[in-house]
């Protein structure tokens, strides 16, 4: 196995160490240089720094930053920003160290960031499971408030005001969907809205809203400090910058990885996480946050940049990378991801509500040895073939979270056909007869017994 | 009508601190509810009648967001509270394994409280903690790359926690 050299990182150089860069340990670095320099620019100059380096959004979508920025509507105030740090697509779990390691280089992003879209007041909504990222956030913004680079007057300037609300959640994914985010933020329950009209037009409050990702957010003082070029160092097609790839599943060593978006995901799976582990095979990858389509072992030798993914037919989505080698059971897994969405539609469109619950039951009732002949058309008329907007699902509700709850369903039948058709003509499931672990040999995961589900 | 505060009766200026930062009262109904778990363990009809007449809501308003996020208790739960990942990353890495130790060798079963009232546990999905898996949440801290030996040792100190406020309350 080919050694990697050590690779240059920014956002997090340290991440082994997990340690907090308290106020005292950033200044020392030269931190809050690039606020007080964005003070003296011109906001329109911070949003076109921001356009020319080409960040995308790190939450899921890739949406340009500085384009997103430009839509606000001129002379509407007060403007508010929000930083999205629900972090609940499963597989992601990379802004968690960005917030407990570097809270004030995302402080500092967010002072820049509020300057540029002239906002006063910036929430970080964080998961309720984050607890600890929570209280580092508010320590930190407390240190920042009292040495006056938050609060009125930041930096000594007159008239130049920013605010910083640490907001937790409490435990809904749904909660990550940008309109859901402001409507838990009011104080209501996570519901997402229609769109248009876009939050940067009618948001939080009913007043213009830049929703950004944690990530997203934190790149930003690099930007201003080093320059558009710099941040087009890493480059792959129109994917820019240096991003954090969470990898998790079967490899020998899951993290967190800062990586050029040239890295292929066979480099990143064999190279940087040691490969599969107990020298076990790749079954399949999910190369982008659990809604993506899956990649089998012979398409991985691909950049991961939003257009390298894309080409082999699935997401970069949320740079989350899910490995699960030969003894996982596509059924059983897709079971698992429907079974998540099933929990998390909100409710509110009845094609996500009921079609992501029947997935679920068709999807278990498959795995646990009943599957009837009808059922991969049924999955297919439900989910569709993993395109958007096909099947009775994807776009066809309210918001994006239907799509994820279709999306795998079409892919992995697609990959792995032959094995879904194997479980409904034999009635039963190959990976539990060789009982390839302990949990697949026992069938289900622990929250079935609880579902009402009847198993067969 | 407005409930006396009684489970939120020593917080009184904590939470108009918290309502004072955001544009709307209505904002804090997350804030005050976790003010809510964190005293009393779990959100009582009570607790919403206090939360709804502090932000001048009614309390279904308030149930209506209770019930909505997981993370609330509806019901008591023991005074160490197990949410155990059993999405993907997590459930491939060993969550069944972990609950089977726990209830085998800890005596601690799914959606159940002991009978001590020290522990209970319930699944959950994914907390975000992918890289770690498999991985649960300890009341509010993430606890990451689960073993049976970190089991043993997580039980243990929440028995001596358990152990020295008894011993401090005699
Ligand atoms: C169901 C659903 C869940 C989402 N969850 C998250 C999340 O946990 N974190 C996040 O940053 N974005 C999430 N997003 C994307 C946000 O809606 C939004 O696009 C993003 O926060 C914008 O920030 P960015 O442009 O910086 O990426 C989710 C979207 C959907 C449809
Ligand atoms: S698509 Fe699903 S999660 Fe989104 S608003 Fe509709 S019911 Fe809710």
């Amino acid at each position: 196995m080919p050694e990697v050299a050590e690779w240059e990182r920014v956002l997090l150089p340290d991440i082994e160490k997990n340690e907090t860069e308290w106020l005292a340990a950033y200044l020392k670095k030269g931190g809050y240089d690039v606020a007080r320099k964005a003070l003296d620019m011109e906001p329109e100059s911070i949003v076109a720094q921001v356009k020319e380096s080409g960040l995308r959004g790190r939450g899921g979508a890739g949406f340009p930053t500085g384009m997103k920025w430009s839509f606000l509507p001129k002379g509407a105030f007060p403007r508010y920003l929000a930083i999205n740090a629900d972090e609940s697509e499963p597989g992601t779990c990379k802004d968690r160290p960005l917030m407990e390691q570097r809270p004030h280089t995302l402080i500092e992003g967010i002072i820049c960031s509020c300057l540029a879209i002239e906002s006063e007041t910036a929430f970080i909504y964080i998961r309720g499971e984050y607890y600890k990222s929570a209280k580092v956030m508010e320590k930190a913004v407390a240190e920042a408030y009292a040495e006056g680079f938050l609060g009125a007057n930041i930096f000594g300037r007159e008239g130049k005001r920013v605010d910083i609300v640490v907001h937790r959640g409490a435990g809904a994914y749904i909660c990550g969907e940008e309109t859901a985010l402001l409507t838990s933020l009011e104080g209501y329950r996570g519901y997402p809205k229609l769109k248009p009209p876009f939050p940067a037009i009618s948001g939080l409050y009913g007043k213009p809203t830049i929703i950004n990702n944690v990530e997203t957010i934190i790149n930003v003082p690099y930007i201003l400090k080093n320059g558009a070029e710099w941040f087009k160092k890493w480059v792959h097609e129109r994917t820019t910058g240096l991003r954090l790839y969470s990898v998790s599943g079967h490899v020998r060593k899951p993290g967190v990885y800062e990586l050029p978006p040239t890295v292929t995901l066979k480099e990143l799976i064999h190279d940087y996480c040691g490969g599969i582990r107990n020298g076990h095979d790749l079954k399949f990858v999910i190369p982008g946050g659990s809604s993506v389509p899956w990649l089998k072992p012979d398409q991985i030798d691909i950049p991961m940049s939003h257009e390298g993914v894309a080409a082999a037919g699935s997401m970069l989505g949320s740079s989350a990378v899910m490995v699960c080698d030969h003894t996982v059971c596509p059924v059983w897994a897709l079971g698992n991801l429907s079974h998540f969405y099933k929990h998390e539609s909100c409710g509110q469109c009845t094609p996500c509500r009921e079609g992501s619950s029947w997935l679920y039951k068709i999807v278990r009732r498959i795995e646990a040895g009943g599957g009837q002949p009808g059922d991969l058309d049924t999955l297919y008329s439900l989910a569709g073939e993993g395109t958007p907007g096909s099947g009775m699902i994807s776009g066809k509700s309210i918001c994006a979270l239907g799509d994820a709850a279709a999306w795998p369903v079409g892919s992995a039948i697609k990959q792995f056909r032959e094995e879904f058709e194997e479980h409904i003509e034999t009635g039963k499931c190959p990976y539990r007869e060789r009982k390839t672990s302990y949990w697949m040999a026992n069938g289900g995961f622990v929250n079935e017994s609880f579902d009402g589900m009847p198993v067969p | 009508m407005t409930a006396m505060p009684e489970i939120l009766k020593d917080d009184a200026e904590e939470i108009e601190r918290l309502i004072g930062k955001y544009p709307s009262r209505r904002s804090a109904m997350l804030p005050l509810l976790w003010i809510v778990q964190r005293r009393a363990g779990w959100v009582s009809q009570g607790a919403m009648e206090e939360v709804a007449g502090i932000l001048g809501v009614t309390v279904a308003e308030v149930y209506e967001v209770v019930s909505f996020y997981t993370m609330f208790q509806q019901k008591p739960v023991g005074r160490f509270h197990i949410a155990l990942c059993d999405t993907l990353s997590c459930a491939i890495c060993g969550t069944h394994e972990i609950a089977a130790y726990l209830a085998e060798k800890h005596g601690i079963e799914m959606r159940k409280v002991t009978g001590d009232g020290l522990f209970s546990m319930e699944p959950v999905e994914c907390i975000g903690a992918c890289a770690n898996a498999p991985a649960l949440l300890l009341n509010e801290d993430l606890v990451g790359d689960l073993t049976p030996a970190g089991i043993d040792a997580m039980i243990e100190e929440c028995r001596r926690k358990a152990g020295a406020t008894a011993a401090a309350a005699r």
